[in-house]
């Protein structure tokens, strides 16, 4: 029988699928039945619309309880069913973070079906953001909702930081929707450092990745929605523009700086100080035209750093990578290393070298457009960001930054009307402050 | 422009975040209309086209589970039933027995049972296999490839990217439609 | 309020001990775990390279009952250790997670239980503040922007494509290696043997298998022997399921095609000799014989050279295609450099007379018409080497070797391209081209390494290393691309390693060799002269891995296809597949 087998692979080792009749199957004498081979299903597809039912009602629940009851409490319960649920239960695989990947995959892959649930689950979060703020991230998301319920003492991360790290999310953003689009990698999924918790196994990088960002989350509060989340700088423009907000007063604010050391996760905001106008109008404006003229100039230089970045880039598409295997297996042969899998795949794969180039450059034609726009978003984000820090603001209140709260309800308890409003005595420490003095907030006014 | 909260930028800001929701809720809109055409019930699992597998035996080592979600499976139509198994024993057995230092798999989840002479059938016992395709290589090279490696959906998370797909170099594994979410050999083909 | 500070303080205590607890709980369980993660490299039983060893030694020692039981015991014990690891690893990633919880709540008990509430006072820098905070914020968001776009030129400038730059050139060469119409991809070419030491030349069945053991005494391992009618030192070339040689004497050249299953014989090819003018049969010694050369195919048709200088092509069905004659050449022992060929073409080395340049030169013919396609002038005497053809510094090179120069030229036109001065004496052995290295050997004289990215005379600079331990006269070096194999005719071993050309190891077989090594996998086959071959561990220590009996003389070089070793014995043609291919 080996002879027979070694003949066949003499005569040519690709044979593959047509090989079926090498050894014929045997008729058996005794009528041996054979087995059939089992196929088990996957997980059904209502199941897949209860996650959709879930998530929207979760979302709503969560929504009514930061706007109704107001309640901190609640919100905690339900980030632990939604840790349980989304994170433990669906082991953190249905997520509106990873599916603005396949949104960008859908768009631009025409061969792409976009699942309906994770359209729901993309889209879901962010109408709502435009109504109510991120009541997604204060208890639906179960990355969000770990990192939530690890807090022990958060620590104040200076706002100069906060503004400075904040541009991440909307870098990452860029990468993750230009590398999803070309169809090259899902790089938001593939550097989740909690998924791996969710499934209790993972490579040991990312499992390292996962309890650092944790450790760091008992002492800041949730890092990486604040500093990492593609998805929250989404929620976080919509939030902008959202008709309701999380007020911490249920009243009217006065002024008593007890909730400015409330937020654990740096989105409270002082009011506008008033009394010495230290910049001019005049000034602002100049630097706002600077910022301006700016504009091209940034967006250019970041097109151009991104078109150096494409040859990079491209090689995270399998394709391009086999490809440059395949071009230095031809620099240097000698260096080629049996068995690897690579060389296998050329060897053995039905896609010739050829092709293999061939489809390989156009992928690289792709990449290079898309790194160049990726390149563009990279300085306009930066821009409009230094333009939205030289645009004045004006607060009166303690009030919660729209884009940067998430809505967890942490705020209210410290605020003295709201315990009024629940019927609670004045917290204990407090005794002594006795009334709060209203000019404590503004100043010298 | 003093401290005051003089109506007028107040609802000045509050006309502009109205427009500015007005045109996110249209965008947004607009762009579920446009992916409401594209998307589809149907959802999709990962699946390997035993076709283009190259046996490299990523499959055992790439997966984000412990234990590969890929198994070997056997589509017993195709099989011989051979007696030197070339899936089963190492590629110059020492005897053909069961021992350790004949086999080719390395978990031990292969069953060689006797059938009638000389033929003996031979199932995968799939929570020993690892999915290492040493014997799908044995079986493809020199048998009849009756032993292919598919991804299990017991076991598979469907995660959004595939991470053996990621390193697969034969680029053998890509979304199947949910109903349909195995792709299992079968005779002449 | 006093007792409230005292209860506050003992939850605060009660609390930071449950979290230590907690926490050495957690570490201890997770360390548990990384070190079940560290271990699982060596232990995994799919990757053991213990078990590995253990398997390739039972081959090599198939009776060894210790190894056997050995192989068992470790077998067992490293599956026993996965599935435990795979237990471990389920349960303690929900201890570890519980634990966390623990520690985590325990924690924020304590913390809870000391919190103190803000006592605000008025602010008045807060406008400054506010100013300051502005500045800084707008800086910040400058530095990280900034970080980003220089991380991307960072990224891009670290990660090397081929895609890019020599692009062109590297598809342009990948097009030209593209074959003609109706030829054969180049990956069926490498899976063959289609010229003398296989598809480079360079001794090497990449990816193959082939038997350890056989005894042409008692027919274990042998597959087939079959005589050849016409005696001749060339060696068997294979493509698919032929088997090819040649053979001649001074009045009948002929070529014979054997069947690789069963080694009857399909079919021989009588060549008459050529009606050229000038054409006639030179007397020549037997030690070479008239067909020494070995042939080559490209798929389509085999290619034969004998002594009195007529290069024939014959059809896969045994017929003459086309028969040039070279004119008959001077040289003192015959005329021995086998053919090249590569894509559609045959290369054909003739190098001729005694001492200084006599009418050498270098051909290249189109396999399918036997039309001239370039012609070159060597400026050497007769050599009895073998030109390698190999694709080195984006070019394709043909490298022969004469008496003083080795020298390459282009595959495309024969311009030459390199060339050091580095020979002397019957050059014989053939060039082979491994790790990006050129190795010539200088018979009974000197290895030496050249890269093959000059230009010009690179004498001076491009001989990266050179040894002179046992050099062979006859037989041609062996590489993997890590170590180099030399074997002289007196039996001496040598192996040394490429980057340097350090002596790694020798060993004295204490038999004659004329026959080149040739590298399978991890074993490297030395077939002797009395017919005895050698499998050696090809590895930095020196292995005897089997010793096998052929019972007849052996001259010609093995050739390796699909599992079999083909090896032409002085009359007979053997193919050996092992102790296990008894039916």
């Amino acid at each position: 029988m080996v002879r027979r087998a070694l003949f066949l692979l003499g005569s040519g080792l690709a044979l593959t699928a047509g090989a079926a009749s090498r050894f014929p199957p045997p008729d058996f004498e005794g009528g041996h039945q054979l087995p059939v081979t089992t196929t088990p299903a996957p997980r059904e597809l209502t199941l897949e619309y209860l996650d959709a039912a879930v998530l929207l009602a979760t979302l709503a629940l969560a929504t009514w309880l930061v706007y109704r009851p107001r309640s901190r409490r609640g919100l905690a319960v339900l980030s632990v069913f939604s840790l349980a649920y989304f994170g433990f239960y669906r082991k953190g695989c249905v997520c509106a973070i990873g599916a603005v990947q396949n949104i960008a995959l859908g768009l631009f892959d025409r061969s792409y079906a976009i699942p309906l649930t994770v359209l729901v689950f993309f889209l879901a979060p962010i109408v709502v953001a435009l109504f109510f703020g991120r009541t997604f991230c204060a208890a639906v998301c179960p990355q969000g909702a770990i990192q939530d319920l690890v807090l022990v003492k958060p620590l104040k991360v200076p706002l100069w930081l906060e503004h400075g790290l904040g541009v991440i999310p909307f870098l990452f953003l860029g990468a993750g929707v230009i590398f999803a689009a070309t169809g090259s990698a899902f790089l938001i999924c593939r550097f989740d450092p909690f998924v791996p918790f969710f499934r209790l196994s993972g490579s040991l990088s990312l499992l390292t990745l996962g309890a650092a960002f944790l450790v760091a989350g008992m002492f800041i509060g949730r890092p990486y929605c604040r500093f990492f989340c593609p998805y929250g700088a989404l929620l976080r423009l919509a939030a902008l523009a959202a008709k309701w907000r999380v007020r911490v007063t249920p009243d009217v604010c006065t002024q008593c700086r007890l909730c400015e050391h409330a937020c654990p996760f740096g989105a409270m905001r002082n009011p506008t100080p008033t009394g010495l106008a230290l910049e001019t109008p005049a000034v602002e404006r100049k630097r706002l035209s600077w910022l301006l003229l700016l504009l091209p100039v940034l967006i250019a230089g970041g097109a151009l750093a991104g078109y150096r970045l494409a040859p990079a880039a491209a090689q995270l598409h399998p394709t391009v990578a086999l490809a440059e295997f395949h071009l230095a297996n031809l620099k240097s042969p000698a260096t080629f290393p049996p068995m690897t899998p690579e060389a296998l795949s050329l060897e053995r794969a039905a896609a010739d070298p050829e092709t293999l180039l061939a489809s390989a450059r156009v992928i690289r034609q792709r990449a290079t457009l898309a790194c160049w726009l990726l390149g563009g978003w990279v300085g306009l984000v930066i821009l409009l960001k230094l333009v939205a820090l030289s645009v004045r603001v004006t607060r009166t209140d303690f009030e919660p930054d729209r884009g940067a709260c998430v809505a967890c309800a942490r705020c209210f308890i410290s605020c003295p009307n709201e315990r009024v409003r629940l019927g609670l005595p004045p917290e204990p420490g407090l005794a002594v402050a006795g009334p709060v003095p209203a000019a404590a907030g503004t100043g010298g006014a | 422009m003093n401290g005051h909260p003089a109506g007028s930028p107040c609802s000045r800001r509050q006309f502009l975040r109205g427009g500015a929701r007005l045109l996110a809720v249209t965008g947004v809109g607009g762009l579920a209309g446009v992916l409401a055409t594209r998307a589809s019930a149907q959802t999709t699992r990962w699946q390997i086209d035993p076709a283009k597998c190259v046996r490299c035996g990523n499959c055992a080592t790439k997966c984000v589970l412990k234990q590969s979600a890929v198994k070997c499976v056997h589509a017993f139509a195709m099989c011989g039933y051979c007696q030197l198994c070339t899936g089963y024993f190492e590629p110059e057995p020492n005897a053909l027995t069961t021992a350790a230092e004949n086999q080719l798999c390395p978990t031990n989840a292969i069953k060689r049972t006797y059938i009638e002479d000389p033929y003996y059938e031979y199932t995968i016992d799939e929570e020993l296999c690892i999915g290492c395709a040493k014997c799908v290589e044995g079986c493809s090279r020199f048998g009849n490839g009756s032993l292919f490696l598919q991804i299990r959906h017991d076991r598979c998370v469907n995660c959004n990217e595939c991470a053996i797909a990621r390193n697969c170099p034969a680029d053998a594994i890509s979304r199947t439609p949910v109903g349909h979410p195995y792709r299992l050999k079968t005779e002449g083909h | 309020m006093n007792m409230g500070l005292v209860t506050a303080s003992a939850i605060h205590r009660g609390a930071l001990a449950t979290a230590a607890v907690a926490g050495a709980f957690v570490l201890s369980i997770a360390s548990v775990l990384l070190y079940q993660h560290a271990t699982a490299t060596t232990n995994d039983p799919w990757k053991s390279p213990q078990l590995l060893e253990l398997k390739e030694r039972l081959q090599s020692a198939p009776k060894d009952e210790a190894v056997k039981a050995r192989i068992r015991v470790l077998d067992l014990r490293f599956r026993q250790e996965y599935r435990r690891r795979l237990q471990l690893a389920a349960s303690g990633g929900w201890l570890v997670l519980a634990g966390s919880a623990v520690l985590v709540l325990a924690l924020q008990a304590a913390a809870e239980a000391k919190k103190r509430l803000p006592q605000p006072r008025p602010d008045h820098e807060a406008a400054v503040r506010a100013l300051r905070l502005a500045v800084w914020a707008r800086c910040s968001v400058a530095v990280a922007g900034g970080i980003g776009l220089a991380s991307m030129l960072v990224v891009a400038f670290g990660v090397r494509s081929s895609l890019d730059g020599q692009a062109g050139a590297l598809l342009a060469g990948a097009a030209a290696t593209t074959p003609a119409a109706g030829l054969p991809p180049p990956a069926e070419f490498a899976r063959n043997w289609p010229r003398f030491r296989g598809p480079d030349g360079g001794g090497v069945a990449v990816g193959a298998e082939a038997p350890l053991q056989w005894d042409a005494s008692t027919g274990a391992g042998v597959s087939w022997k079959t005589a050849v009618p016409t005696p001749g030192f060339n060696s068997p070339i294979v493509w698919g399921d032929r088997v090819f040689v040649s053979g001649a004497t001074k009045e009948n050249r002929e070529v014979f095609c054997f069947d690789a299953n069963s080694g009857k014989l399909v079919w021989q090819c009588r060549i008459e000799l050529s009606k050229a003018p000038g054409a006639k049969t030179p007397d020549l010694p037997d030690t070479t014989g008239y067909a020494a050369p070995t042939m080559a195919t490209d798929g389509r048709r085999v290619y034969a050279i004998f002594a009195h200088g007529d290069l024939t092509a014959v059809t896969f069905d045994g017929k003459v295609a086309w028969t040039k004659h070279l004119g008959v050449p001077k040289n003192p022992y015959g005329h021995a450099t086998s053919l090249a060929v590569w894509q559609d073409r045959v290369i054909v080395q003739y190098d001729q007379g005694e001492s200084g340049p006599a009418n050498s030169k270098l051909l290249a013919f189109d396999g399918a018409t036997g039309r001239i396609v370039w012609e070159k002038a060597r400026p050497v005497s007769s050599s009895w080497a073998t030109p390698i053809v190999i694709e080195a510094a984006g070019k394709t090179q043909i490298v022969t070797l004469g008496v003083p120069f080795v020298i390459a030229y282009a595959f495309a036109d024969g311009a030459e391209l390199w060339r050091a001065e580095i020979l002397d004496g019957e050059v014989t052995p053939s060039p082979i081209y491994a790790g990006g290295l050129v190795m010539v050997v200088n018979p009974s004289n000197i290895l030496a390494a050249i890269k093959p990215d000059g230009a010009g005379d690179v004498t001076a600079t491009h001989l990266v290393w050179k040894a002179d331990d046992n050099m062979p006269d006859v037989t041609s070096p062996v590489s993997d691309g890590e170590l180099v194999y030399t074997v002289n005719s007196g039996g001496m071993v040598t192996c040394f390693e490429i980057k340097a050309g350090k002596k790694v190891w020798e060993h004295d077989l204490e038999t004659e060799v004329q026959a080149s090594p040739v590298i399978v996998g991890r074993r490297l086959y030395v077939a002797c002269a009395n017919g005895d071959t050698v499998v050696l561990e090809n590895g930095r220590a020196y292995r005897e891995l089997a010793r096998n009996k052929l019972g007849e003389k052996v001259f010609a070089s093995p050739a390796v296809v699909g599992g079999r070793l083909y090896l032409r014995g002085l009359t007979n043609l053997f193919c050996l597949a092992g102790a296990e291919a008894k039916p």
